[in-house]
């Protein structure tokens, strides 16, 4: 799929530069898109992405640089200016009005209009059924965008932003909300549009994705221009190593783990709120448990269920011990360690410190008698930063002005350090860099060496493929199947995530 | 990868100057003392200890109101009836005095109505699951009528009532030259900022402000923590009555609607988010005692009090205003930083 003849220069960055009070977050970058490219702009967390994408789509202005659009200088002095000149951008925070139509929406800003100056509604459907059709999805046009999930308002986000008839796409982390399946309609788009001459810049952290589409890769590091460099000739490795400015010899680094006794054992765990049929299976001390499955195949709600983050019944035991069900507090003090996997909504506290992000998880063990003791805390939280590896100038920094890797290593470690029976993460790695996923895996392979259970859900098969010792398979509200490491390959577990089915084994086996 | 063997990041102490010009409320604190110093130049009685113990007195009722308004907003949500609930806990108390009750008795039936008005609200938001500013819209009109039908629309006088006189030292009185309500403020706004800095109670306010569902994860029991705000709430109603009968010599079932702003902006100007999870009372302090000073100046100056409506609205809508962009900058400047 990766093009071999890029057309003429559509939108020449050169010598970009902006700072931010305190900090340099673009010295002197040059970027270059031509039509009918994609163009993957790599780097981890904080090396300069987002920043340099925000200046191409006109949301920041540059102190310094020009941008040159067909050759042209120009200077785009807001996003609607980037727009009306073909420059459109996909940023994984929704943009959407959630209590208005879809198609209204689509059209934002730019309704189609009777002669007497009143909405046309007729036609206004009629483009909107053409703009969704074009991305193969069913939706109506009429539904409020809040009655849909999380992955039908991403492809809204994108039936808009391809209905502008954009000559440039930006799409920053787009794919992060996106299932598997949509994923693949998204790139699949991004392919079409690019052979008919569009010019795509891509900002994602799934290596996968840039191999699928683009042709070339600018990667940046703290700021700074590091290489452009072609794709695929560029291997992943190499490309990993530019980004984050070391080797990273083996990324998920497995560990031979001896598990232990069976510690929980999930018997007809069901719920009703979240739409699972009974599941049971049991888990090891010192045993990773992988969840694969589609988007809607039930996994996500299995974790929040035996987090105690939605109703459900069945049969939980810990250790020997029953868990009362539907409430994370007795969840917690089963020693069930709970991590969602919408950070920003149901994990991190945004507006408050890293030193009381890690405290909330810790309230009952930092105060007596209803007191907390600061003293405590502040030593306890000190060590977690030290220990888990958190960026950052100290505990009294804002949460929120972390990178995702970072925000998601507070959230771990918070969880991590109560020494749960069980761990249950659900995307634990959604939204964080390289760098950083490397890391965490680090920390799940610790917690599961200290004799935690560790139940990973994810979306990310390559990820699942790499730590788990066991990989559970959801297909359609249920536990479809179960795999061994010795028989998991990602054909066998893409395979049943589709189908449901346990296929016999390849034949190729030896 | 990082090395274990190091030492915890130290990081310099920021003098303290530096941190209160950083702190949310920043701007209240510096429009305060440039306000100040121009009273004091135009009217230098303002800095004199009987008008500074004035300002103090005649705002101690918005002042309890606004510690547990504080903890509302803290919590993501808000209470709009606790000058309703203030009224009719007012009433309670009335009513108890003139029929000869004790003043301590009588102080723990104001205490105890404005609580329990404060469960129902609280009842109603965290458990039957009803919006915040739909229970306390509903209440404020409900307290207020209810205040009317105790009395049949009249007041109770408690001037002639053996209690008073105790009540009286209490809400006028003075310990050599200190107030004894301000005394009573100071106790109050020590508990308040104890309870939100060192109890467990207090980090869940700011945690369920923050993310109610975060904290939920986490294992606090959110419902239980709002409906306890929402006593607290009352309480201090019921403490701001008793306060207020003493300085009206009557318990009146009307309801004073300038306390609903001068309390709400106290707390907004001091810093407190309206979006919940950020906050204290030091900033409710100076959002307080900046209304104040600006009131005591227009009487001083004899400007019209018609202009301080004006005056408090516009402050208010213009600290939140810098609030914002100070809190803008900050993060900013933090997220270069990391």
């Amino acid at each position: 799929m990766n093009s071999p003849s890029p057309g003429p220069v559509v939108l020449e960055a050169r010598n970009i530069s902006k700072s931010f009070p305190g900090v340099k977050a673009l010295d002197s970058v040059d970027l270059t898109l031509r039509a009918g490219e994609v163009h993957a702009l790599t780097g981890e967390n904080g090396s300069g992405k987002s920043t340099l994408s925000r200046v191409v789509a006109g949301l920041l202005q540059p102190d310094a640089g020009q941008l040159f659009i067909d050759g042209k200088e120009l200077v785009l002095s807001d996003p609607a200016d980037a727009i009306r000149r073909g420059i459109v951008m996909i940023s994984q925070e929704l943009t959407l009005a959630p209590t208005l139509s879809v198609a209204e929406n689509i059209f934002m800003g730019r309704l189609p209009r009777t002669r007497l100056g009143a909405i046309d509604w007729r036609r206004l459907e009629h483009d909107a059924i053409a703009a969704l059709d074009r991305l193969g999805v069913h939706v109506s046009p009429n539904a409020r965008v809040s009655e849909l999930g999380l992955e039908l308002q991403q492809e809204v986000e994108i039936a808009r932003a391809l209905s502008a008839d954009a000559r440039v796409l930006i799409l920053d982390e787009a794919t992060s909300s996106l299932s598997e399946s949509a994923t693949r309609r998204l790139l699949d788009l991004v392919v079409q549009e690019r052979d008919k001459g569009m010019s795509v810049l891509m900002i994602t952290h799934r290596m996968p994705e840039i191999y699928a589409v683009s042709s070339v890769s600018t990667v940046l590091r703290d700021g700074k221009l590091i290489s452009t460099v072609p794709i695929p000739a560029t291997p992943e490795d190499k490309l990993v190593e530019l980004m984050v400015g070391r080797e990273i010899e083996d990324y998920y680094a497995k560990r031979h783990i001896e598990a232990g006794e069976t510690v929980v054992e999930i018997e007809n765990l069901a719920s009703h709120d979240a739409g699972i049929a009974p599941v049971s299976i049991n888990v090891k001390r010192g045993e990773i448990l992988g969840i694969a499955g589609l988007a809607g195949s039930g996994k996500s709600e299995f974790a929040q269920a035996l987090g105690g983050a939605v109703g459900a019944t069945g049969r939980v035991t810990v250790a020997g011990r029953a868990v009362v069900l539907g409430n994370p507090a007795r969840a917690i003090a089963a020693g069930i360690g709970y991590v969602p996997d919408d950070r920003k909504g149901a994990a991190i506290l945004p507006v408050r410190n890293i030193s009381e992000n890690f405290a909330l998880a810790w309230m009952d063990r930092l105060s007596r008698r209803g007191f907390v003791s600061l003293r405590q805390q502040s030593r306890d939280v000190n060590a977690a930063i030290r220990d888990y590896g958190v960026a950052t100038s100290g505990p009294d920094v804002l949460i929120s002005t972390l990178s995702g890797g970072n925000q998601q290593k507070i959230v771990l470690g918070r969880t991590f350090e109560r020494a749960p029976e069980v761990l249950v993460l659900n995307e634990p790695t959604r939204g964080v860099d390289v760098g950083a996923k490397s890391e965490i895996y680090r920390m799940l392979q610790d917690a599961a060496e200290q004799g935690a259970a560790v139940i990973v859900v994810s979306s990310e098969l390559p990820e699942i493929l790499g730590i788990a010792d066991r990989i559970g398979v959801f297909f359609e509200s249920r536990l479809a199947a179960e795999f061994d490491r010795a028989e998991f390959t990602e054909e066998v577990i893409a395979h049943c995530a589709v189908t449901g089915d346990r296929r016999a084994r390849p034949p190729k086996q030896e | 990868m990082t090395d274990i063997t190091q030492t915890p990041p130290r990081h310099r102490k920021p003098s303290a100057a530096a941190t209160l010009l950083q702190s949310r409320y920043a701007g209240a604190l510096v429009s305060l003392i440039v306000i100040s110093i121009f009273l004091y130049l135009y009217q230098p009685v303002f800095l004199t200890w009987p008008n500074l113990m004035n300002i103090v007195k005649s705002n101690s009722v918005a002042f309890i109101l606004a510690l547990g308004a504080t903890f509302v907003v803290i919590s993501g949500t808000v209470d709009l009836s606790f000058g309703s609930a203030t009224t009719a806990a007012a009433m309670v108390f009335g009513l108890l005095l003139i029929n000869g009750t004790p003043l301590p008795l009588a102080i723990f039936g104001a205490l105890l109505a404005g609580g329990l008005l404060g469960a129902f609200n609280g009842y109603l938001v965290s458990y039957a699951k009803i919006s915040f500013f739909v229970v306390t819209l509903g209440t404020l009109s409900v307290f207020q009528s209810g205040a009317l039908i105790m009395n049949d629309g009249g007041s109770y006088s408690v001037f002639s009532q053996p209690a008073f006189k105790a009540l009286n030292t209490f809400v006028n009185g003075n310990l050599g030259p200190v107030p004894i309500i301000l005394i009573f403020d100071a106790v109050l706004f020590l508990i308040a900022g104890g309870v939100l800095r060192y109890t467990s109670f207090g980090r869940a306010l700011y945690a369920i402000g923050a993310n109610p569902e975060a904290a939920r994860l986490n294992g606090i029991n959110v419902r239980r923590v709002l409906f306890t705000v929402f006593v607290i709430s009352g309480m201090t109603a019921g403490l701001a009555s008793v306060v207020q009968v003493g300085r009206l010599t009557v318990a009146s079932p009307e309801v004073d609607l300038n306390l609903l702003l001068t309390v709400l902006a106290a707390v907004l100007i001091g810093g407190t988010a309206m979006t919940g999870g950020e906050g204290g009372v030091l900033g409710t302090l100076i959002g307080m005692l900046f209304l104040g000073v600006v009131q005591n100046g227009l009487t001083l100056t004899g400007v019209s009090s018609f202009w301080q409506g004006t005056l408090s609205g516009g402050i208010l809508i213009f600290s939140v205003w810098l609030g914002g962009v100070r809190g803008m900058l900050r993060s900013r400047r933090q997220a270069k930083l990391t």
